[in-house]
């Protein structure tokens, strides 16, 4: 914590440079700069983005149609690559939505102050992006109107899912995450669904958001109540943000294909999930913050606190990579060192060579603290990354499907339109759902910047060895 | 079809119902033949086939119902009220008949549902089969449902009824007759029909001075002349490799391509695998060929060369091994050339006797009769091979007939033209131009199966049927005889060869059952004829006096004509050679229609739905080619536009062009598939030629293979030994098979009953694919078109793996079918989160497709890649009428659901029945799956491995056998047996 009560643009501490909340601002002026964007009218350049994700949107819909029209075979699909962009794309989006829970449940824990002001964010992105991956395990079924085959139910037949088998662990472990990052999600917007309910222009939109407020009075009660709630829904989703993933590796790991059948799998697949979904946050928050005006709640400490976290995951990732070729060696299997060897010199090298870019190498920017800070670095390697992670995706599943143990069976795979539409369509789609939750819910948890606030001036007043104002609720 | 009362295959007739009869005159045989339903002029003739109405009174209730299962009956419909004592629904019923390859008859065995044939078999007890089937018989059932056939009379596309235009051919046969049918012509398949000699006889009688010719685009021409050079006379030869020790094959495919080969394969293969008494088969040729994939050394040489290593070696043997008579014929080499035929030389010679030397067909007759020459001084004539007078009605089909009636047709001398061989037109040599000349016929009379290039010049095209809707008669290379006989009314309306050359002899309504007997009573006699016809008819096979087999001919061979010959042989052509080659799936054309033989995989390019150009690696490079790569072919100033497929193994410097392909008027299976070589074919130089011209137009033509990866990448896969290192190989072996540590408790499927399982010979195998197309028929497996193929989303159940190992330029090719092979621990099963793959207790891998949500989770997880998921609705496009086709024992699969082979499920349920109704068990080999049923090789044996004494028990227990994938600890049921290859330790 910095030890003035100052703008701080200097920093007298090494270990805290840069601020988590720029200046003081007293609760009214925060209550307004953080709703104002809510009820302000749409500007030009909002509409055309509109548009043109609803477009996308469109293209994602009418591939989803077809898909179930046609079959899996308007896809690139084939034997023996019978998973490729549908799965690879599902794992991505599983991954992206790790940095939510991450953010509001494990840094909640360990009282983090920096993730006050980003929660939110990250946990809308988290719930969209669990949504967009929710989509792909259902169509890609050859038979998706069977889904619920794959859930335990008391059926006629006395028939169960296979519990042997990783995917219906997959269907709990997905809907378990769904469910508790909505609850989280929606628990940590109560305080401020009453704020907007109370300062929202219009009867209409005061009724709305009254009705999802709960009739959150903020009372001293709601408060205690709602603290020990968010703590317990924080212990909750804590083990899910190693569960969901390591779930998702064993889809992989419990296999016997070169390439998928390793045990290192979960945390290399938890380190590449959170590494993928911070790259998204900054993705999304770079330029959110400056649009909706946010710069002062949402600060440089936040983005470079966040570099920092892609570039251990980052690290993490690549030892992964490393430790996978180490095995393949050292374990002496000869279908698994040449699976491992094809990724090098194989017909998609070049895709490889890409993902090591984009995943290795270009974390190690982060190790200074001026490209941490350079928003276009920021910004341009955030998105680097989820290539790079789209790609490690791809090599895993697809790559390692088209050469396996007979090579008379070896086949390429190439996309279609439909698979390119499902990958561009669910980005466009994810965006849509976010621009809707930038326009109707308040980004930054005004009730938490509040107390935060409150927080670091009774840190400063202790440092200045005076009692702090305003203690209490915010 | 039971409707027809006929006798069932397997069934003495005894035990059938007796024959049907509608008078006492009928049923005593005292009944004059030609006074039966309509004796002539007294009843015209009703719309439609009416000859064929016999049958339905014939078979009275029962031919009624099975009409109405295959076609709107004609006349009235009757309700099944009382079952047929012949059909048990649900039970199949096999009817053995013959189809024709080459003219000659091959017996096949057809199972038939409720009135549907649904499968064709090999018949065990046809020598030219011995129970195996090849593509063309397997795949040929598919035409006959063809939803493109042709029906009934067009006379320049205006339907004419058969009844009419009877009449108008007794017109005009009669004109014809004034002068002795000098301006009749007829252009014939070659056959060995006794019913047809008969009718060909009666027809020139009537006009002397009419000409029949035949035309068949493969003929075995050369064979016959080569015969002719050394014995004086055109002989066949009939070879039997079950004596011969060591086979020389001089460009002959004879496992595959060329006549008996089933029997061939056999025979072969019967000598293989088995480390004592192995034979030793060397192969010298062009191409790449099914037979030179299965050779223990193929000597790669350009076609035009094979004359001069057949020289060799007779040299070889007239100098080093006291074969004085074959100086005359010996032409020495030099080099490593020279070195092979002194090897392949002594091998012949410490083999006498027991040896062989074949000749292709497309080698010239000198080659044939070199190869008849060696054979007579090795003494093998007599013993692996002996001649017989050619059961063909007229052995010559080669272009120099077709030649004579083209400059008879030039020259405007031809009024009216039957032509009742197969699309002439398209197979003409293009030197020829046969297409413009036959508008210059005033009659131009077309019997064809579908719309092609002679129905599209024709004036009359007259819808031919199916030889399963046919009556008829074939002769065997042997003389064995069959009797064709239809397995249900004709689907469309349509009429045999049989009928229509009757029509010009004022037979036309009698129809073909009438005069098959009456031809084969000739034979037999009146007495007791027809329980003899009815047991021919039920086995497949004429037996009896009447058609004792001709004694092979004694033969001996002027050695003097041979060796003019062979000087007088032609030099090839300077330049580029283009070797023309039938294809080993649209054969000559007559099956580029059928869906199930384009989307075969080739037996040796893995090529499916086109033909390509294939030509070395070496040459490729060469020329800056690659595979896909689109050239202009030009030969002898005609060109035609091809794809190229580089072929490892292939001759430098020649190209092989399959013919059969670039249909210009075909089917939606066969239209615009590949290229045409007739194109570029000659009458003087229809197999061999010099002088090609290849120049790239850089275009790119994608070629749908289904294997693209040759390599085994240094894996045990496909397992091969020398039998000298057989020893040596057991320690390979072992790694290979047997027990495997496990933590988890393993199911002891020993205490089960039974323990189903398979064992591939890869020794026996030769790649031919046809258990992949038995596998097709058996189990409803959908064509999936090039696109989808291009997309590797082939169906087959059962693929046939192709390798190669050693250079690139001259690589060994092992061949290994491969299925499921139904793991013990099996990867699929635990991964499907339905249970929609489950094992059965005794053993099988069960895919429950009404389960099954397509997750396809268990084809990632299957090491070897055997299952196969519905992408699209690939039923969809099948026809009404090709569902008739369909087996109703086994499942339909419906788009998103994921298939693969059953282990003829079907087959064993169907086995189990049989044994609990007889209160025993199910015989050890008791259950034959399709592809074991269908191989020639007898390469694939399923069966009972609880039961010791069951074949395939014991073959895997043999020191061959290995498990594929062993160390991945799945266990699988499907065994393999090493291949074992014989070298000559000269040459190595």
């Amino acid at each position: 914590m910095s030890s003035k009560p100052a703008t701080a643009a200097i920093a007298l501490d090494p270990l805290e440079p840069v601020p988590v909340l720029v200046g003081r601002p007293d609760d009214r002026a925060l209550t307004e700069s953080l709703v104002k964007p809510l009820y302000a009218p749409m500007t030009r350049g909002w509409k055309m983005l509109v548009t043109a994700l609803a477009a996308g949107m469109g293209f994602w819909l009418l591939s989803l149609a077809t898909t179930l029209v046609v079959g899996i075979g308007a896809w690139g699909n084939n034997i023996p690559v019978a998973w490729a962009f549908d799965i690879t794309t599902f794992v991505w989006w599983i991954g992206i939505g790790h940095a939510g829970t991450l953010i509001s449940a494990i840094l909640l824990l360990f009282q983090q102050k920096w993730r006050t002001s980003i929660n939110r964010f990250a946990e809308a992105m988290t719930l969209f992006a669990v949504a967009m991956a929710g989509v792909y395990p259902i169509i890609h079924l050859g038979r998706p109107w069977f889904f619920w085959w794959l859930m335990p139910y008391p059926s006629t037949t006395q028939l169960w899912p296979n519990f042997k088998s990783a995917l219906p662990w997959d269907v709990f472990a997905i809907s378990t995450y769904a469910t508790v990052s909505f609850l989280f999600w929606f628990m940590g917007l109560i305080p401020d669904l009453a704020t907007l309910r109370d300062t929202a222009p219009t009867r209409l939109k005061r009724t709305i958001y009254g009705i999802f407020a709960f009739g959150w009075r903020g009372s001293a009660r709601h408060w205690q109540h709602y603290r020990i709630g968010y703590l317990l829904m924080a212990g909750l989703g804590t083990p899910l943000v190693v569960s969901v993933h390591t779930i998702v590796s064993f889809d992989f790991a419990i296999s016997q294909l070169p390439g998928w059948h390793t045990t290192i799998f979960p945390p290399y697949f938890v380190a590449g999930a959170i590494f993928s979904g911070f790259a998204m946050v900054l993705t999304l928050m770079i330029p959110a913050r400056k649009v909706l005006g946010i710069e002062h709640v949402i600060t440089m400490k936040h983005l470079d606190n966040m570099a920092k976290v892609v570039l251990a995951t980052g690290l993490m990732v690549s030892y992964g990579y490393a430790m996978e070729h180490f095995m393949a060696w050292y374990g002496g299997n000869k279908y698994e060192a040449f699976a491992f060897l094809n990724r090098w010199n194989g017909p998609y090298a070049a895709i490889w060579y890409v993902q090591l870019v984009c995943n290795v190498l270009v974390p190690q920017l982060f190790w200074f603290p001026s490209m941490r800070r350079n928003l276009v670095v920021l910004f341009v390697a955030s998105i680097l990354v989820n290539v790079g992670m789209w790609i490690e995706r791809f090599t895993i599943i697809a790559v390692s499907l088209t050469r396996d143990f007979i090579p008379s069976s070896w086949a390429m795979y190439t996309p279609t339109w439909v698979d390119w539409g499902l990958l561009f369509g669910s980005m466009c789609t994810f965006g849509m759902l976010f621009l809707l939750f930038l326009r109707f819910l308040p980004v930054v948890p005004i009730a938490e910047v509040k107390e935060l606030r409150r927080e670091l001036d009774h840190h400063d007043a202790h440092a200045a060895g005076q009692p702090a104002h305003g203690e209490g609720t915010p | 079809m039971p409707s027809l009362g006929l006798p069932i295959f397997g069934q003495s007739p005894a035990s059938q119902p007796a024959p049907r009869w509608r008078s006492l005159a009928e049923r005593d045989g005292t009944a004059a033949p030609e006074a039966g339903l309509y004796p002539d002029g007294e009843q015209p003739a009703p719309e439609g086939f009416s000859r064929r109405s016999f049958l339905q009174v014939l078979g009275a209730s029962t031919a009624l119902a099975g009409l109405s299962a295959c076609k709107p009956p004609r006349e009235q419909v009757v309700s099944y009220v009382k079952r047929p004592a012949s059909v048990t629904p649900s039970v199949a019923s096999s009817y053995a008949t013959a189809v024709s390859r080459g003219g000659y008859g091959v017996g096949v065995v057809v199972e038939s549902h409720e009135g549907r044939p649904t499968k064709m078999e090999g018949n065990p007890a046809h020598p030219a089969s011995l129970g195996g089937a090849g593509l063309h018989e397997l795949a040929s059932i598919l035409d006959l449902y063809d939803p493109n056939r042709l029906a009934g009379i067009r006379r320049h596309g205006q339907p004419v009824a058969w009844g009419a235009y009877l009449g108008e051919l007794a017109v005009l046969a009669g004109a014809l007759a004034r002068d002795g049918g000098a301006r009749l012509r007829v252009l014939a398949e070659p056959t060995s029909s006794p019913t047809l000699a008969a009718l060909r006889a009666r027809l020139l009688a009537r006009f002397p001075r009419a000409r029949i010719d035949s035309w068949g685009p493969v003929s075995d021409d050369a064979a016959r002349e080569g015969a002719a050079l050394a014995f004086g006379r055109p002989l066949d030869a009939e070879y039997r490799l079950v004596g011969a020790d060591v086979i020389l094959s001089l460009d002959a495919d004879f496992l595959a391509s060329e006549g008996d080969h089933l029997r061939h394969a056999r025979d072969f293969a019967s000598r293989r695998g088995q480390p004592a008494g192995m034979n030793r088969l060397y192969v010298a040729e062009g191409s790449f060929t099914v037979t030179g994939g299965a050779a223990d050394h193929r000597l790669r040489m350009r076609a035009s060369e094979v004359l001069g290593f057949g020289r060799a070696v007779a040299a070889a043997l007239a100098s080093a091994h006291g074969l004085t008579q074959l100086a005359w014929l010996g032409a020495p080499l030099d080099g490593p050339r020279g070195k092979q035929a002194a090897a392949v030389a002594a091998d012949l010679a410490r083999a006498r006797g027991r040896g062989l030397v074949l000749a292709g067909r497309r080698q010239p007759a000198a080659v044939h009769a070199l190869a008849a020459a060696l054979n007579q001084a090795l003494g093998n004539a007599g013993a692996t091979v002996v001649y017989r007078e050619p059961a063909l009605l007229d052995a010559a089909s080669g272009p120099d007939r077709l030649e004579a009636l083209v400059r008879e047709l030039r020259a405007g001398q031809v009024e009216t033209l039957i032509i009742t061989a197969w699309n002439p037109v398209y197979t003409a040599p293009a030197d020829l131009d046969l297409g413009p000349l036959l508008a210059k016929v005033p009659n131009v009379i077309y019997l064809a199966t579908r719309h092609d290039e002679t129905a599209q010049a024709a004036g009359v095209v007259v819808a031919a049927a199916h030889p399963l809707e046919s009556w008829g008669d074939l002769r065997g290379r042997d003389g064995t005889a069959s009797i064709v006989q239809p397995l249900l009314s004709p689907l469309v309306e349509c009429i045999t060869e049989l009928d229509l050359l009757a029509a010009f002899v004022d037979k036309g309504h009698l129809g073909a059952w009438r005069l098959v007997r009456e031809a084969w009573k000739a034979r037999a006699g009146e007495a007791g004829f027809d329980r003899a016809w009815s047991e021919w008819l039920s086995a497949g096979v004429v037996a009896g006096p009447a058609v004792a087999q001709a004694a092979p001919v004694k033969v001996a061979v002027d050695a003097a004509r041979v060796a003019d010959a062979l000087k007088a042989a032609p030099a090839p052509r300077p330049g580029l050679e283009a070797i023309f080659a039938p294809d080993d799936k649209a054969l000559d054309g007559r099956y580029a229609d059928n869906a199930w033989l384009q989307e075969l995989p080739h037996p040796v390019s893995k090529l499916t739905w086109d033909n390509a150009a294939s030509l070395s690696p070496a040459t490729a490079t060469r020329l800056g080619l690659k595979t896909g790569s689109q050239v202009t072919l030009t030969l002898r100033g005609r060109s035609v536009t091809a794809a190229v497929l580089v072929q490892p193994g292939h001759a430098d410097e020649a190209v092989t062009l399959p013919l059969g392909y670039g249909r210009a008027v075909a089917g939606p299976a066969g239209a615009g598939v590949g290229f045409n070589a007739y194109a570029l074919r000659a009458a003087a130089a229809p197999w061999i030629d010099g002088g090609l011209e290849v120049k790239a137009t850089g275009k790119h033509h994608d070629l749908a293979q289904t294997q693209e990866h040759f390599s085994m990448e240094g894996r045990s896969i496909a397992l091969s030994f020398d039998v000298a290192e057989l020893g040596k190989a057991v320690h390979e072996l072992d790694e290979q098979r047997g027990p495997q540590e496990s933590l988890l408790p393993l199911v002891d499927y020993g205490k089960e009953e039974y323990r189903w399982g398979m064992a591939i010979d890869l020794s026996k195998c030769i790649g031919c694919g046809a258990c992949t197309l038995a596998c097709q028929a058996e189990n409803n497996i959908p064509v999936v078109g090039k696109e989808q193929v291009l997309n590797s989303r082939e169906m087959h159940w059962l693929r046939v793996d192709r390798y190669y190992q050693g250079s690139e330029a001259d690589p060994e090719t092992i061949s290994q079918p491969l299925a499921c092979v139904h793991c013990e621990q099996a990867p699929c099963e635990y991964v499907c989160p339905v249970n929609a793959t489950v094992h059965s207790d005794e053993g099988l891998n069960e895919m429950v497709y009404n389960r099954c949500v397509g997750t396809r989770y268990c084809s990632n997880n299957c090491a070897y890649k055997v299952r196969r998921f519905n992408y699209l609705d690939y039923h969809k496009a099948v026809s009404p009428q090709l569902k008739m086709l369909q087996n109703p024992d086994v499942t339909v699969r419906a788009t998103g659901v994921m298939e693969k082979c059953s282990y003829c499920v079907h087959r064993i349920e169907h086995a189990r029945i049989d044994a609990r109704v007889g209160g025993l068990k199910i015989g050890g080999d008791a259950v034959v799956s399709a592809c074991q049923q269908a191989c020639p090789a007898e390469a694939i044996v399923f069966g009972n491995l609880n039961d010791q004494s069951s074949k395939v028990a014991r073959l895997q227990q043999g020191e061959r056998r290995y498990d594929l994938l062993h160390e991945l600890g799945t266990r699988p049921r499907t065994a393999y047996l090493a291949r074992l290859k014989n070298p000559n330790p000269e040459l190595a």
